[in-house]
Order: C-alpha cells, then sequence, then structure tokens
C-alpha cells in the first residue's frame, strides 16, 4: 500500500482568554468552553521557592494549603472535595506556586466553598505540619537515593551556582526545624492579590464567573511587595558523582541560556528538538537505536521566569558511560558545524506543530497554554506567532545559532554512577 | 457515556468508531491480544521486547515513526500482562497516515538479527533503568513470585532477568509475530470528529486486505487456590521499611472485581480515604500508604502496601493493616462514605472522557476483556453496590490463608 498524502495544519487557532479584574485588582483570565461539563479554576501566585525565606518553606506553604482551614479540619476538606468526586493539584517551580481546581459543573457551587477556605482562610495546623515535614523528609531521601535525582540536583548547583536560589537544595534535616510560623508568614507575603493571577475554563457560566470573582476579589493586599534580588549565576563545568553499585550513569548536559521572551528562544527550542527532543532525534537516534547504550535521552529548553537553560539527560549502562559522552559531544559537534539537512528540519516543524495541537486538545490544556503565555507577557496569539517563526527556522540560522551558543567550553557535565 | 458503533471485518478484526466533534486531533488504537501471560516460563519478556520492535520497520516501510511525525502526528506503546496497547495521535485529516502505517505493520515485520540485538540492549537498558536502579525496583517482582505459584502473572512484563531477553531466540521472536500479531487477534479502536461510517470504510480499505493467520494459543494455566498464608522477608539498601500484603481476587469479569475496585476506594481513593485518615494521619505509622487492584483480566491481586515511618515496627504496621480489614469485615462503613466512593468513581469517569485518546484507548480495552458495553454500564454496577456486599467481599478475601506478606526491609 502507497503512502496516503498529508495534510499540514498552518495555523492553530486558540480562543483568546477574556480578562477581568477582581475589585482588588487581580486579574481573572476566563477561557468559557461550555461543551464540556467540568469546571477547572488555577490560582497562580508569585511564590516559587526563590521567594522562600528559608528552606522548603515555599512547597511547605502550598502543600499544606488544604490542611486545615478557620472552618473545616484537613478531614473535611478532602471529605468534602472527594464527595463531589473534586479534586486539586499543587505544583511549585522556582519562581510560582500553582494551585488548581476541577469540579463537575454541576458540582462546582459545593466545591467553590472549599476553595475559598483553601486559598483564602489556610490555618497551617502544628500537628498536620509535623506529619507532612516527616513524611517529606522520607521520600526526599528516598528520591536521593535515585542516580537521577542527585544528577538533576547537581546539574542545577552547578548551571546556577550552588548558593544561588535557582540552583540551590538543602539537606532532609531542614525539615526539622520548619516552624508553623515560618509557613504562615510565607503565606502573608506571596499569598496575596497583587501577586496573584486567577484562569478558569470548562463551562463558566456566570454564576461560575460570579463566584469566581468573590472568591479571588478575598484576597488580601500586601503593601510591601517583595522585590527578590537574585544574584550573578557561577558556572561550575564537570562534576562527577561516585555512587557505589549504579548498574547506570546519571548524564546531565547543557548550558545557561535565556528565559522565553528572548528572541533565540524559539529556534533554539527547535534546535533542542533536533539534538533530543523528540523519539528519533539524533541523540536517540545515535545512544538508543545504534548503540543501544540507553533506554532514553532527551533534551530541551527550559524556562524560568528571568533565565532559561538548554539540557540534556539521560541513563545509560554504567560500563559505556565514556562512550556514550563522546557520542554525545559528536552530535552536539555536528550540529555546529553542518546544516540540517532540509527533510530533518521540516520533520522537526511538523512534530512541534503536531505538539502543540495535542497540549491544546481539550480545556485543561488550553488553560495550561494560557498560563504559561501570561506568565511571559504574551496573549493567546503568541500561539499562532510561536507557528510562525518555528516555520521560518532555516538550517542557516540554527548553523549560527549553534556555534553561538553549544561551544564545548560553555557546556556543563555533570554524571553521577559507579566509577570503580 | 461514550457513544461507539462496532464492527468485524471478514478478516475478524474487531473496528470500534466514537465521534467527537470538539477536537482536531484524532486518537487511533490498536490493541493486540497478547501480553506476558502469554509467555513460555523460559522465555519471559517477549511480549514487551515485541512492542519494542514493532518499531523497528517492515520492508515496505522502513521507518515507522518519521511519517507519523511527519504528519504531526505522536504514537507509542505499552505491554502489560494481558495485552500490547499502540497508539497514534494527529491532525484528523491524516488519519490514513495511521492506518497504513498500522496495517503494514500487521502484515509482517523486517526483523533482522542485527536490529534484534540492538532492541535486546534497549530493553536490557530499561530493565536496569526501571527494576535494577530504582530503589524498591524489584519489590514487584518478588511479590508476583511468591502470590502465584503456577499463573503467569508470577513474573513481570519486563521479565523474570535481563538473561531471558539476551537469550531469546530469532527463531522464538519470528514465531511470536506469527502466533500473535493478525487481524482476528486485534481491535482497532478510534475517536475524532470522523464519522462511523466513513472509520469503517477506511479500516476496510487498509485492513481488509490482510488474511489472518488465526492461531489457538495454549491454555493458560489457572492459578490453584492458595491454603496457607505465605511470608517474604528480605533486605535492600533502601531508606524506608516496605510491608506489602497481597490477596487473591476475582477476574475482571466477575462482580468480585467491582467489589474489590471499590474496596479499594474506600481505603486508599484520595485524600480523605481510610488508610490515609488512619494510619497517616491518626496513628502516624506510615509515611505512605496505598490499597488497589491490580486490575487483570485473569483474576488477580488486591495489594495492601505501606511505607513504614522510622519510628515505626514491622509489627504495629503489618497489624494495622488487619486491623483496617477487620473494620470492613464488620460492616463498618458508613452510607456517606459509600456514596463518596461511588461519586468518586462517576466523576473519575468523566475526567477520563474529555480527550480522544483516552476514549480510543478504553474502547480498545473493554473490547478486549469480551465486554464492551461494560464501558457505559460500569458507573451503574458501581451506584448498585451494598455495604452488605462489600463487607463479604473483605470476609472472604482478606483471609490469613489468602495472604502473601513481603517485608521488604531497608538495611540499618
Amino acid at each position: 500500500m502507497i503512502q496516503p498524502p498529508l495534510t499540514i495544519p498552518n495555523s492553530i487557532d486558540i480562543q483568546h482568554a477574556e480578562k477581568i479584574v477582581a475589585s482588588n485588582g487581580t486579574p481573572i483570565y476566563v477561557l468559557n468552553c461550555p461543551e464540556f461539563k467540568v469546571v477547572r479554576l488555577s490560582f497562580v501566585f508569585h511564590a516559587g521557592t526563590i521567594t522562600q525565606a528559608r528552606p522548603f518553606v515555599a512547597s511547605a506553604t502550598a502543600n499544606m494549603l488544604a490542611e486545615g482551614s478557620t472552618k473545616y479540619t484537613t478531614q473535611q476538606i478532602a471529605e468534602r472535595l472527594d464527595y463531589y468526586g473534586s479534586y486539586f493539584d499543587i505544583n511549585i517551580d522556582r519562581d510560582y506556586s500553582y494551585i488548581s481546581f476541577c469540579s463537575l459543573s454541576k458540582f462546582f457551587d459545593p466545591t467553590a466553598e472549599i476553595i475559598e477556605e483553601v486559598i483564602l482562610h489556610p490555618t497551617f495546623p502544628e500537628n498536620e505540619l509535623a506529619t507532612y515535614c516527616a513524611k517529606r523528609k522520607q521520600q526526599l531521601s528516598i528520591e536521593r537515593s535515585k542516580v537521577e535525582t542527585i544528577a538533576r540536583e547537581n546539574f542545577a548547583k552547578a548551571i546556577f551556582g550552588e548558593r544561588h536560589p535557582y540552583g540551590i537544595s538543602y539537606p532532609e534535616a531542614e525539615y526539622d526545624s520548619m516552624t508553623r510560623e515560618d509557613i504562615a508568614t510565607h503565606y502573608r507575603n506571596h499569598y496575596t492579590a497583587e501577586n496573584c493571577i486567577v484562569v478558569c475554563s470548562g463551562n463558566i457560566t456566570p454564576e461560575v464567573l460570579e463566584r469566581i470573582k468573590s472568591i479571588t476579589a478575598s484576597l488580601h493586599c500586601s503593601n510591601s511587595r517583595c522585590d527578590i534580588r537574585l544574584p550573578e549565576f557561577s558556572t561550575s563545568h564537570n562534576i562527577r558523582i561516585q555512587h557505589d553499585g549504579a548498574v547506570q550513569s546519571s548524564i546531565r548536559m547543557g548550558r545557561l541560556l535565556f528565559p522565553r521572551t528572548h528572541k533565540d528562544f524559539i529556534p533554539m527550542q527547535v534546535l533542542s528538538t533536533v539534538l533530543g527532543g523528540y523519539f528519533g532525534s539524533r541523540l536517540m537516534q545515535n545512544l538508543r537505536e545504534h548503540n543501544g547504550f540507553t533506554y532514553g535521552v532527551f533534551s530541551a529548553m527550559v524556562n524560568f521566569q528571568h533565565t532559561g537553560y538548554l539540557a540534556l539527560a539521560t541513563q545509560v549502562g554504567t560500563e559505556v558511560t565514556e562512550q556514550a559522552l563522546i557520542e554525545i559531544s559528536k552530535e552536539i559537534d555536528i550540529l555546529r558545524t553542518e546544516l540540517i539537512p532540509e527533510e530533518e528540519l521540516e520533520l522537526v516543524k511538523n512534530i512541534m506543530a503536531g505538539e502543540m495541537m495535542r497540549i491544546l486538545d481539550g480545556p485543561f490544556g488550553i488553560a495550561d497554554v494560557t498560563t504559561e503565555n501570561i506568565l511571559c507577557g504574551f496573549d493567546n496569539s503568541h500561539i499562532q506567532q510561536n507557528l510562525e517563526r518555528i516555520r521560518q527556522t532555516t538550517s542557516e540560522e540554527l548553523l549560527a545559532l549553534a556555534q553561538r551558543y553549544l561551544n564545548p567550553e560553555d557546556m556543563i557535565t555533570v554524571v553521577v554512577g559507579d566509577f570503580s | 457515556m461514550i457513544r461507539y458503533q462496532h464492527t468485524k471485518l471478514s478478516n475478524g478484526l474487531e473496528v470500534i468508531a466514537n465521534r467527537d466533534t470538539t477536537s482536531r486531533l484524532v486518537a487511533v488504537n490498536i490493541l493486540y491480544k497478547v501480553g506476558a501471560r502469554n509467555e513460555d516460563p523460559d522465555c519471559t519478556g517477549l511480549a514487551h521486547l515485541f512492542e519494542h520492535l514493532m518499531f523497528r520497520g517492515t520492508h515496505n516501510v522502513p521507518d515507522f515513526d518519521t511519517p507519523i511525525q511527519m504528519a504531526c502526528g505522536e504514537n507509542n506503546a505499552f505491554t502489560n500482562n494481558d495485552y500490547t496497547d499502540f497508539y497514534i495521535t494527529l491532525p484528523k485529516d491524516n488519519i490514513e497516515t495511521a492506518l497504513w502505517l498500522e496495517s503494514d505493520r500487521m502484515m509482517g515485520l523486517n526483523l533482522s538479527e542485527h536490529a534484534c540485538e540492538i532492541e535486546k540492549r534497549v530493553v536490557i537498558e530499561e530493565f536496569r533503568q526501571r527494576y535494577l536502579n530504582q530503589p524498591y525496583g524489584d519489590l514487584n517482582m518478588l511479590l508476583r513470585k511468591m502470590v502465584y505459584t503456577t499463573h503467569p502473572y508470577r513474573w513481570a512484563t519486563i521479565g523474570m532477568s535481563p538473561d531471558h531477553i539476551a537469550n531469546a531466540p530469532l527463531e522464538t521472536i519470528h514465531q511470536f509475530y506469527n502466533n500473535f500479531y493478525h487481524p482476528s487477534n486485534a481491535i482497532l479502536s478510534i475517536s475524532g470528529d470522523i464519522a462511523a461510517e466513513q472509520v469503517f470504510d477506511l479500516a476496510e480499505k487498509w485492513f481488509g486486505p490482510i488474511a489472518d493467520s488465526p492461531f489457538t494459543a495454549p491454555q493458560i494455566p489457572i492459578e490453584p487456590q492458595q491454603t496457607e498464608a505465605r511470608r517474604l522477608e528480605v533486605e535492600r539498601n533502601v531508606p524506608a521499611t516496605t510491608i506489602v500484603i497481597a490477596f487473591h481476587m476475582g477476574n475482571r469479569l466477575s462482580h468480585d472485581f467491582f467489589l474489590g475496585d471499590l474496596t479499594s476506594d474506600l481505603l486508599a481513593g484520595g485524600d480523605s480515604a481510610r488508610l490515609y485518615e488512619h494510619l497517616i494521619k491518626g496513628k502516624k505509622l506510615f509515611a505512605s500508604v496505598n490499597a488497589y487492584i491490580s486490575g487483570d483480566v485473569d483474576a488477580g491481586m488486591f495489594v495492601f502496601t505501606g511505607q513504614l515511618l522510622p519510628t515505626t515496627s514491622e509489627q504495629d504496621a503489618e497489624a494495622a493493616f488487619w486491623q483496617e480489614m477487620e473494620l470492613l469485615a464488620e460492616g463498618k462503613i458508613s452510607d456517606y462514605e459509600l456514596e463518596k466512593v461511588k461519586n468518586k468513581f462517576e466523576a473519575n469517569t468523566l475526567f477520563g472522557e474529555l480527550n480522544v485518546m483516552n476514549k480510543a484507548m478504553n474502547m480498545g480495552y473493554y473490547s478486549m476483556i469480551g465486554d464492551l458495553p461494560l464501558i457505559n454500564r460500569e458507573v451503574d454496577i458501581y451506584r448498585s453496590i451494598t455495604k452488605q456486599e462489600v463487607a463479604d467481599f473483605a470476609i472472604h478475601t482478606f483471609k490469613k490463608e489468602n495472604s502473601s506478606t513481603l517485608i521488604y526491609r531497608a538495611k540499618q
């Protein structure tokens, strides 16, 4: 049978978020998709780990929001959400914390009553904090017995500097001295009206919106806007960490670049996709398909509020670690010396377009992309612009970028494994 | 509620179509009714290795991934003990690219010695990454070996050992393809903004010409009834001791399955569930705790698992699990609690129907277990379950002589 012809989508239409401002100044972005009988409501606070005054307090605050409020105990909150089949997700990165609630449309009302308690009136009870700290401490020590965790933490240190808020990691024992007051203070300073954006999607009826507005308007204002001054980055290049008995080595390689708003971000995203951003990428072909060194290898551009970096990560058999490092360097070298063939570049562009379509399939995905755009200062027309920017990228441009940004002397390499 | 239409081609391929007018994507799922339970005990891991080999190209299309990616599509696959599933999502106008590739690799593979060797190495690295180089990586393997003495569920999908994969002869691999990869052993399910008649026409166009080669798979041995409590204690270099207690329960189509599933939700479905409330928050015995069913097609497992806090003794932890089972057996369940897990099941069913890929995958799955309409009946089944039924389930399942206990002890 012969290959059927292809249609390549050259536009992605995504609805624009309607922006409303609550009476305390907090913006609310509305993506109404009434054909889905669900509601998702997300609060994003500028309260990531770089804003914390002591170790682990940012994540503890976010994770303990639902552990008790002035009206309800943690049990009651969990009970009520479960009873209506509603749930929430808490995510935190270096810059932001994201708290999202999902419910069936028909149960939004009783869910909103809990949302209000969780976002506006958390009490961070002492006994729940003790349980939380014991649990997290143990989880972290398990995580840190894995080579990939050790590599990830040390890569961040290497790229940003050991003391930099983007690079720092703390010993588990820091959980022992965390107090309720630390968390309450973090909440008071950072979970405020001027530190927040709200994004809602799904079946947003006028009644639902009124409720969302009223919850948002009750966020307290703090007069002290916290300005975070980031120190200079300090980079170290080659780090090897011995991990006895590891049958695989974890490799991370990359370099500091720039945030999403930089003019070269999108073409560098194309370049990192060519290198290791999809199943048939150059690194995957080399390390997995031709050599069988690994189960997988990936590279990507990673975006922070104040910067961004390119990184690749893989785990390879202990005995082939050195060979794998050589092959990785070779692939980066080829990007710096040879034009990417037309057909391969076309393929990568189509993959990136398809990926955007998949992320945007369904009301929750649209909300995620909208949030990311807003945090970078864009609106949703940015998606179409991105697609066009990807389409315009040429092999010549990518070669020039590789020569500029992928010099071996700028690369940071972290390897964790058993070298004995 | 997933609306679907169903047909069967003359070569035995089942085709199921769901129309979703909200999506610009189409999901094409193809499920082969073969998993690790169909393997020979001396050559395990083959079903999963085969899933990998299905991406190694054919005489006609040497590279499977590139045409999918060129069509803005994404594809992947997974294998478990019961079946192997391949799925593709792509813009709906490109649906024929997916059908072309799937029909092509159902017709024949190009399995060279070299391709097999490389893929074996990749799978062995997967074995290392996921099972050998991870804390607790071998826990499930130890558990299976204890719970099952006879049924092939006694090994994990990845296989019993990397040696089985390394030593699998090319001849055996070819035979495996001939036995299991043909139209009457497969289910094609599609969700997207395409009318069912058109889906059926396209299925006929691409898959109709493939000749079937029926094969009668050997009977899978039945696990004999367990009559004595089993116990295994191991010591590993991990930060915290984990305790697992597993019980045999009914197969996927028995009423026992729904009772087991609902019971596991009572115990561990969400933060307000019993185990979390009683054992983490209340007695503060565990750092994490769970109860789940293995969800297999043949008679499967009901599993309790908990990771101990450093201050907790193994005896207390084990006793706490048995007390929870006792509470259920005594019927100490409130109407409110039962209603809660039923509501939650209904909501999760709806959240799971928001995108085309989940729907296509689910249709294939329910057809594979032999009861496609069950896909829309399960919420009602859960709604009808009574307290007494849960208590009865606990009484006949959570018995010492039906238990296997694994103490996975942290080295001091």
